[in-house]
This record gives structure tokens, sequence and C-alpha cells, in this order.
């Protein structure tokens, strides 16, 4: 019941916020119909569509075919006797394979090892910032619903094929301030169909991410990722909120790829699962973090 | 393990080491003459007035898009250009650089066999016309 009334309560807040979106979308496209000369896009303010954990602004021009592997070892805390948790059980992994159907509009899959999550996600990106600062800010939405592949046996007595689902939305603004930054700025929604007695549905969250570049092919990335903990939305009197998700890593990207290696404190790879279960917590040093990376190969038809 | 085993891989390995002294480096082959549709040699570069600011943007691309193949300085010597059968060819002689800008335009953009076409990867004309301004910046 309480999941009913959560997913209408979203639909009424979600929906008109989109038709907003869309709208004040289709007026700047209009309003750039008109004037000239046109105020064309940045120049790549990220070199790929993935930030670590992160989605960037970035979307591949229409019908780019793009396969990911994004995989997170197991933690460092053994030291050199696994190198640093290359070699230790727990690591997990996802395949995604993503296609532009338009130029600012991608549609992805993805397998990860982690619960067998099968997810679908879609990334709009609504605004591009423009050299001109007629539009000062990227903004991009992106979404997904991933569906839990575990056996069922593992959601209890009640089971229903929907305790599968869990849903990420999320709303970036980004903006390249100049050739060697570009920052972005997250708001995130997670629901789960099917949690824990002692958990929530839902979790809200904010994040900061960004890329320092520092040579023509390579780059710094980092992001952090904060669950928040809000009383006026929770089923529970006590509770613990996810643990905020830190990385820092290198990249770095030619024509048809891009490769990054990175150091984070979450390894669901998931956006929704990082804010909903990550234990792992950045003060516990070593213990808790772990070595990721991520290529990505590119094809245009 | 046997001794006469251990004899046996060791001669195995020697004589895999011989017979791979005797292979022959292959020549990368001359690339053939381009053919060039005249509305593409005709095309001046629009962004020349620009060039100073429009370098530094054709060289982030190039090492983004064409380093690999066509090495740092054009000279054809990229990680990548060993395993081409054809010559990519050194971008700051004279031979290179008296060729027409649409000439290059078409070269680089629309390519032919190993070379892509890069029309996908690099769609804004400005940024084509930005590589084919650092590329001549190679001859001086």
């Amino acid at each position: 019941m309480k999941n009913l009334k959560n997913t209408s309560c979203m639909k009424k807040i979600i929906l008109p916020l989109l038709l907003l979106l869309f709208g004040f979308s289709a007026a700047i496209a209009q309003e750039a119909e008109t004037d000239k000369p046109i105020d064309k896009p940045v120049r790549s303010p990220f070199a790929s569509d993935v930030l670590i954990d992160n989605q960037t602004g970035v979307v591949p021009v229409k019908g780019t075919f793009e396969w990911l592997i994004q995989h997170r070892f197991g933690t460092m805390d053994n030291g050199i006797k696994d190198v640093f948790g290359l070699y230790t059980p727990g690591a997990n992994i996802r395949m995604g394979f993503n296609y532009s159907l338009l130029d600012n509009l991608v549609v992805s899959y993805g397998l990860t090892m982690k619960n067998m999550y099968s997810d679908f996600a879609v990334k709009y990106a609504l605004l591009e910032q423009t050299r001109e600062n007629t539009i000062p800010v990227a903004v991009t939405l992106y979404g997904n619903m991933a569906i839990d592949g575990r056996n069922e046996k593992v959601f209890g007595v009640d089971y229903n094929f929907t305790n599968r689902f869990s849903y990420f939305g999320q709303v970036i603004v980004g903006r390249k301030f100049n050739d060697w930054l570009s920052l972005q700025a997250t708001g995130s929604f997670a629901h789960y169909n099917s949690v824990a007695a002692d958990m929530n549905h839902d979790v809200f969250g904010v994040g900061i991410n960004g890329r320092i570049n520092f040579s023509p092919q390579s780059s710094v990335l980092f992001q952090c990722d904060i669950p928040l903990k809000i009383q006026s939305i929770s089923e529970q009197l006590d509770w613990d909120v996810a643990k905020p998700n830190f990385g820092i890593g290198y990249e770095v990207s030619t024509s048809t790829h891009a490769f990054q290696i990175f150091v984070t404190s979450s390894n669901g790879i998931l956006p929704q699962d990082n804010y909903m279960y990550n234990q792992f917590d950045l003060t516990n040093g070593f213990s808790d973090l772990m070595l990721g990376f991520t290529i990505t190969r590119l094809w245009n038809f | 393990m046997k001794s006469s085993n251990v004899m046996m891989l060791a001669s195995i390995v020697a004589g895999v080491f011989l017979l791979m002294s005797f292979v022959i480096p292959q020549e990368q082959k001359k690339p053939s003459p381009w053919t060039v549709p005249a509305d593409y040699v005709k095309k001046a570069n629009p962004y020349n007035k620009q060039a100073a600011d429009l370098e530094q943007v054709g060289k982030m691309l190039w090492a983004k898009h064409c380093k690999s193949c066509h090495g740092n300085n054009g000279q054809g010597d990229g990680p990548k250009a060993r395993q081409l059968d054809t010559d990519p060819g050194n971008f700051t002689t004279g031979e290179f650089q008296t060729q027409p800008d649409g000439s290059l335009y078409y070269k680089s953009f629309v390519g032919r066999d190993e070379m892509p076409n890069y029309e996908k990867k690099i769609p804004d004309e400005e940024d084509r016309w930005a590589l084919v301004l650092y590329m001549r910046s190679m001859g001086k």
C-alpha cells in the first residue's frame, strides 16, 4: 500500500516537472532559430559520457553505438598480498551497451554482476552550454529502471515480479569553465519497490563531480555523491542512510576509446545501488576503498 | 620432468626463435594517388583569419583523433603507424603542404581505405577547418 502511495506521489511531482523542462527546452530552441549568428555548444566539456560512477552531460552523436566495461575490484585492505584488491574476491562488473537515437538522446542496456541487475536507461541532453554563454550551463536528465535478477527466494514470501524493480532519476547541471575545468552538480532520486523492513523505499541525493584536463588526452576525474537523510520522506523513525560515494581517477581518451582508472568508496556501479546500499566508508581508509576501471568503445553508424 | 623432455622443449623454443629470425618486416605500400572531387578541391578555408584562435583547437583534435597514426608532428610515426598497410605519409614536407586546403579537408574527413571517415566523429565544420589549420602549421 505504501508502495502505491509513493508511486502516485512520484508521478504527481515528476510528470509536471518533466513537462515544464521540455517546454523550456522547446522555447530555447525557437529562440536559437531566430537569433543569428548561432551560438554553438561548447567543445567537449567531458571526454566521455561516464565519469567514474556518474553520467556526464555528453551524448555521443546520433547513430553512435557504445560498449562499456565497468569494473570494481575488491577492497584494498590486504595491501600487496592481493595487489590492493586486484586479486581478491568481491569484484563487480557491468557490461553496458548504449545507442544514440538522436544527437541529444541515448538509450542503454546493461547487466551488472551485483544482484544481476538488468538496467534500461535513457539520457536526454536538455540544454547544451554555449560558447557565448547564451546558455551558461548544460542540463541533462538521466533515468533508469533496473530489474534485480536474483532467485525469487531473496524477495521473501509475498513474491511479486515487480519487487525486483528499482528506479533512478537524476538532473545534471554542468558547466565547462575553461579548457581545463568542467564541473557538474547533480540532484538524484532512487526508489526500490522492495527493501528490508528497516529501510526506506526512497532516497534523495546530491552530488558534485568534474574533470581537470591537463593534456589534450588526459584528465583527472573526481566525484562525490551524498545520499540525504530526510526525516519528512522517511518511513522509519531511525535509520542509517547509505554512505557517501567518493572517487578520484585518471582518464585518457582517443577518437574511439575512453579509459578511466580510479579509486572509489562504492562498488554498486548502478547509481540506485550506490545511493541506497553503499556501506563503504571513506573514513575507514584502505579497508573501504577499491580500485576500478571503465573502458568504452565507440562505433559510428 | 624428464631430462629428454626438457631437451625437447628447449629445442622447440630454440627452433621457434630461429624461424622468427627469418621473418622479414613487411614494407608499407605507398598510397595510390587520391581522386579528390572538384567541389572539394575548390573549397577554401573560411576560418583562415581566425588561424591564431583555432590552432589550439586543431591541436587538441589532432591529439585525440589523429596522433595515434600520424604522430605528434605529422611525420607518420604514431604508435599505430607500423600496423598500417599504407604509409601514412609525412605532413611536414613541401609535397604535402602544397595541396589546396580543400584536398586536405577531403582526405582528412571523407577518407578512404585505411584512412577512416571522420565526418561523424568531428561533425562541426569549424572544428574540421581548425584541424586543417593545424596541419598547415606542421610545414612551418
